[in-house]
């Protein structure tokens, strides 16, 4: 299955991600509070241009099948979105007035320029890996809770099945609408280095 | 160049004007001493970008009103002949077109094609005479001598000079909150492509 190739291709950014500072401190509760507060509101900014990628990709769906698979996936990161919500409040951050810094804007200007003016399996090629690493590192960090972990509410989000079943319900639309070439194979290792550098960019601000 | 200082964009980005105009790079182009390596690696990027940018007029002239269209048609057929002009360089100097997209470059065209789908025409304006304006200011600091003399003139010539111009007008015509933030994020790229490793 391409989904299947294409993560195994890109293994080797997402051990990267495992190892980061960012994603190690969140396993082990011991990141800093402010990290993880300027990383919820890169991430909302992030997920609104993620939202609007699906809404572009809903509007290129040529059946009714991938066109309520689209709506699903988008109330799904409507749902993360509120879950940024609930943490912004608890760290008094202001979601609706985020600057984003330099990897979060490469990220969102290459996610919507595909989106706007690719191929529907490109697209879905460059939106894969957000869905898949995350699920991948919310499983991972599982496997050795902490007590008292901070941020276990996170750790649990990511490792859900709910959140299983959108990772998912993506991989089998890339399957069914992405042919194996070089642009599929190129957004998809674009996006999962810029989640590497989104993971990166988080911390060296707040060293 | 002179008659691009007192608009009210360039003024409103302040130092980012000078970042995005001068450069080493541009410094070693103008002395001679620039390897040819160094010269053929960003002459590819240059194509990428020229690549991505038509893209973007494209979009331009697609959403422009009738009385915006002529400049930007022109301009799209100037990026056409362009895109050849590179295409002849690279059989001259054995070139690989195909090599891949500098993250720098790669950065600067999604922000354009993004930009060109999801801004309002006025906003457009702004960007593509910050593209042009910039270009035109760095080359047109250099004086035309030595082994790049031919690409410093290209990058300075007359006509060019006058589709500038046309760009301001058109841009000056159609203010917008969102210009001056897209100029400055243009400025801020051209910056980081001069010196790209």
């Amino acid at each position: 299955m391409l989904h299947d190739a294409l993560w195994q291709e890109n293994r080797d950014i997402a051990d990267a991600c495992l190892r980061q500072p960012f994603v190690r401190g969140l396993g082990k509760g011991s990141l800093d509070s402010a990290i993880f507060r300027q990383y919820v509101a890169q991430d909302a900014f992030f997920l609104h241009a993620f939202a609007r990628a699906y809404a572009l990709a809903a509007a290129r769906s040529g059946d009714t099948e991938t066109l309520s698979t689209f709506c699903g996936l988008l109330n799904g990161v409507w749902k993360e979105l509120q879950l940024h919500a609930a943490y912004s409040r608890d760290l008094n951050i202001d979601t609706g007035d985020v600057t984003p810094n330099p990897a979060t804007t490469a990220y969102t200007d290459s996610l919507l320029a595909t989106a706007w003016h690719c191929e529907l399996g490109v697209t879905i090629a460059a939106m894969t890996p957000c869905m898949r690493l995350y699920g991948y590192l919310g499983n991972e960090l599982a496997k050795n809770p902490r007590a008292g972990n901070p941020y276990q509410e996170w750790i649990a989000t990511y490792s859900s099945a709910d959140f299983g079943e959108l990772v998912l319900r993506l991989e089998t639309l890339l399957d069914k609408l992405a042919r194996d070439t070089s642009a599929v194979r190129g957004a998809y290792r674009y996006a999962m280095q810029c989640e590497l550098n989104f993971f990166s960019a988080v911390t060296e601000d707040n060293l | 160049m002179r008659g691009l200082e007192d608009s009210v964009l360039v003024q409103g980005a302040g130092g980012l004007w000078q970042q995005a105009t001068t450069a080493k790079f541009l410094d070693a182009i103008s002395d001679g001493t620039l390897p040819k390596e160094a010269f053929n690696r960003w002459l590819v990027q240059d194509y990428h970008f020229a690549d991505g940018l038509t893209v973007f007029q494209a979009l331009a002239v697609a959403k422009a009103p009738r009385q915006f269209r002529r400049p930007l048609v022109a301009g799209l057929n100037a990026l056409e002949a362009e895109l050849e002009w590179f295409e002849a360089q690279a059989r001259v100097r054995g070139l690989d077109l195909g090599a891949p997209m500098n993250e720098v470059c790669r950065r600067y065209t999604n922000f354009l094609v993004r930009v060109a789908y999801s801004e309002p025409v006025p906003v457009l304006l702004a960007t593509l005479f910050g593209v042009e304006a910039s270009y035109l200011a760095a080359w047109s600091s250099l004086e035309a001598t030595g082994p790049y003399s031919e690409f410093i003139e290209r990058w300075s010539n007359a006509g060019f000079q006058e589709y500038v111009k046309s760009l301001r007008a058109l841009t000056e015509s159609n203010l917008h909150a969102e210009n001056q933030r897209h100029f400055n994020e243009v400025l801020a790229q051209e910056r980081d492509f001069w010196r790209m490793t």
